[in-house]
């Protein structure tokens, strides 16, 4: 008893503490069996709260686009043209461009996980044409080395093996893997067959800087700030796009081309069964 | 509520913000929430990774590891544990070193913020005080039950 009245004594928070830990006397067996009760209530409210934010986390990974809204194009501007690389047919009935960076985790998940299904069944198949443009932003340490080692196996009528390869083995060559990214490149580089000593001297001399930042430019006249954006038909959207998302735009964009010019609908139906192979430009 | 329960719903709020940024490094997430700061550049700088997993998983780790033992210090048998009190202010401490040192991080290296890093910046914090508390009144209790025994 002289020990329950020394507890009184105390701080409140301390004999509220020291009932239910105890067990001893009968009246703090009582207080633990009520704190027994409010736990449950307790561990109900942090069971729904993980639940909710399981739920929000499960809704952020499996709408990967949340967040970002595509918007209209600046009109304004000229239309991108003869820039960038190229691949799909001159005629199919849209252009899709993509601003990359190729230190952007969120591109190197498009170029691996999205891409091969968009070459696979709407630029072989017509629908489409494709357009990369690099936009290496200031955050990342070594996309400029990325984007010029690119260029410079496109004067070997290889880009787009580079841009896979690249993006493919983004975590050998980017900022937190090394300090050399060119070594790292010029062995990608190899790996896709290229001439090693033509590429080699480009990768050391710089010498595709000019293009590379013609991109960039061409990136921050339309005032974009991030990668992947991609411009489909008359919208823009930055954010990782999964295939079905892209497709939706896709097919959105081609109806209102095709709205737009009735009399085109028949060119283009024509390029859809034409499945010609990819090509640099 | 006690000082237990607050820490269990703090270490839950900050495990779902380790669990968002780990999935966007893990690129799960497409775009961060940010509308104030630079989330991406201090989540892709080199600093974002620690000893080969990302920041933000060792943080979701860490309070996963302090829910599951708040939640064991709200039992009756635990209730005045002065070990889990201890562990939980050794832990709660050493988080709120690290958090510090990526603050700095931020500040004079990346030069840019995070708001979700400088929110879980404050449940560490909160946490760390919370614990401080909680390991001040265990150890009051613990100087009543030597000094009942006493007499």
């Amino acid at each position: 008893m002289v020990k329950t009245a020394k507890k009184s004594s105390a701080s409140t928070g301390a004999t509220k503490r020291a009932d239910p830990g105890r067990g001893r006397h009968p009246g703090v067996v009582k207080a633990a069996k009520k704190s027994s009760a409010s736990n449950r209530a307790f561990y109900l409210v942090i069971a729904v709260i993980a639940v909710v934010g399981i739920a929000a986390l499960t809704y952020a990974a499996s709408h990967p686009a949340n967040g970002a809204a595509a918007s209209p194009i600046d009109t304004t501007l000229p239309p991108v043209q003869s820039q960038g690389y190229v691949m799909g047919s001159p005629s199919a009935p849209i252009e899709v461009t993509e601003f990359g960076d190729f230190e952007c985790p969120q591109c190197g998940r498009f170029a691996t996980l999205t891409e091969p299904d968009v070459r696979a069944r709407l630029v072989n198949t017509g629908q489409i044409r494709f357009r990369y443009i690099d936009f290496p932003l200031d955050i990342h340490k070594n996309t400029w080395n990325a984007s010029r080692a690119a260029a410079c196996a496109d004067q070997q009528g290889k880009f787009w093996q580079m841009h896979d390869a690249i993006f493919a083995n983004q975590d050998r060559w980017n900022g937190e893997a090394t300090d050399n990214p060119d070594k790292v490149l010029k062995e990608i580089g190899k790996q896709i067959g290229l001439n090693t000593d033509q590429f080699d001297k480009c990768v050391d001399t710089k010498a595709t800087q000019a293009k590379v930042q013609a991109h960039w430019k061409l990136a921050m006249d339309r005032h974009l700030d991030g990668t992947p954006t991609f411009i489909i038909g008359g919208q823009q959207i930055a954010a990782f796009l999964p295939y079905d998302q892209f497709k939706q735009m896709v097919d959105d964009a081609i109806a209102k081309a095709q709205a737009a010019k009735p009399a085109a609908s028949h060119d283009s139906s024509k390029a859809v069964g034409t499945a010609p192979k990819p090509t640099n430009k | 509520m006690t000082k237990r329960h607050a820490m269990a719903l703090l270490s839950l709020a900050g495990l779902l913000v380790g669990a968002y940024l780990t999935l966007y490094k893990f690129g799960y997430v497409g775009r961060l929430v940010c509308n104030i700061s630079s989330c991406e550049q201090v989540q892709t700088s080199r600093w974002s990774v620690f000893l080969g997993l990302p920041v933000a998983t060792w943080g979701a780790g860490f309070y996963l590891l302090v829910l599951v033992l708040s939640i064991v210090g709200l039992q009756p048998r635990y209730a005045d544990s002065r070990v889990l009190s201890s562990v939980l202010l050794a832990l709660t401490g050493w988080g709120v070193v690290f958090t510090a040192w990526l603050n700095y991080l931020e500040a004079y290296v990346i030069h840019a913020w995070c708001e979700w890093c400088l929110g879980s910046a404050t449940i560490v914090v909160l946490l760390f005080v919370l614990a401080l508390l909680d390991w001040r009144e265990t150890r009051q209790l613990r100087e009543i039950d030597i000094a009942g025994a006493a007499q």
